[in-house]
């Protein structure tokens, strides 16, 4: 299996909402960063760093909650021959529940995102960053707020 | 040589067919923003190549678009640094870059006020390197952080900052 196929099927089972599929085609100790995710408090800043398995695994779970019929149309995929894959995807949905700070207004989305993959010797992905504008996103769902 | 192949040849001065190292010149064009030459990073590029920088909607050409995104970072944050994180090259000989950005507004950005706030935000470019040169630019970042570093408050008052 390539790299690039591991991630294809990453973002199948995606669609499907299969998260644990997503989560199997993972290693166990697989590094996830979502960079346009902060959450500002008055003391701290969460961001959406940590391992596939704790914070990725539940914002893929949120994320298909609040957005139940959630999808993604990959555009263009480049890879290397040490297991770097990048992807041009946009994911879509119609929102149905809050989610975080973005009331639900019952509105639909279309969003271009970079997906950074490190894909491993045993076919698993072991890191996983992903980049999009977070403007366009609250802009797309009626929030207008810069918090 | 299959077509792509040879996108990734160049004829050096001695008239030889060699390979280009897209990574070379995707660090090239970053330590040349970073130094403030920005004609000398365009220079690296080819004009009539596409840009794009998703975040602010601007699409176009290298020459044009191009030249007024990278004109416009550099003028508006004059202590930018460009640190690249990750590089790499794909088989289509696009590089990727992760590029942290860092610096001071001392001017308006996008036309966000200027208030002299700090701002530091990772940024994905892809540099699409064909003979030598760049002939495609898309970078990604999130606008919304940009907005939060420099005191942005809403995104339908962009201009307003209080």
């Amino acid at each position: 299996m390539s790299a690039t196929d591991v991630v294809t099927a990453f973002f199948e089972a995606y669609r499907n909402h299969d998260t644990e599929r997503m989560v199997d085609l993972c290693d166990l100790g697989a590094d996830f960063s979502y960079v346009p995710f902060e959450a500002w408090g008055r003391q701290r800043v969460v961001r959406g760093d940590g391992k596939v398995c704790t914070i990725g695994k539940t914002i893929w779970t949120t994320l298909i909650d609040s957005f139940p019929n959630l999808t993604n149309e990959v555009t263009w995929m480049t890879a290397d021959d040490d297991g770097n894959v990048a992807v041009e995807v946009v994911i879509s949905g119609t929102q149905a529940k809050t989610f975080g700070a973005i009331g639900n207004q019952g509105l639909h989305y279309d969003l271009p995102h970079v997906f950074l993959f490190h894909v491993n010797e045993d076919d698993r992905i072991d890191d996983i960053t992903a980049y999009w504008d977070g403007a366009d996103w609250n802009r797309q769902l009626g929030r207008i707020e810069v918090d | 040589m299959t077509v792509q192949e040879r996108a990734r040849t160049f004829i050096s001065r001695r008239g030889r067919q060699e390979p280009v190292d897209e990574q070379a010149v995707a660090r090239a064009f970053f330590e040349r923003m970073e130094a403030g030459d920005v004609g000398g990073a365009l220079a690296l590029t080819t004009p009539g190549g596409d840009f794009q920088a998703v975040a602010v909607g601007m699409k176009g050409t290298l020459g044009s678009e191009g030249h007024e995104f990278l004109q416009e970072l550099r003028r508006a944050l004059p202590d930018l640094a460009m640190t690249v994180t990750r590089l790499f090259v794909g088989h289509d000989g696009t590089a990727v870059a992760e590029v942290f950005l860092d610096g001071t507004q001392g001017d308006d950005l996008f036309d966000i006020v200027n208030q002299e706030k700090h701002v530091d935000v990772k940024t994905v470019w892809f540099l699409h390197v064909a003979g030598g040169r760049i002939d495609g630019i898309r970078a990604y970042w999130c606008q919304n952080q940009l907005y939060r570093r420099l005191g942005v408050k809403r995104l339908d008052r962009v201009t307003i900052t209080a």
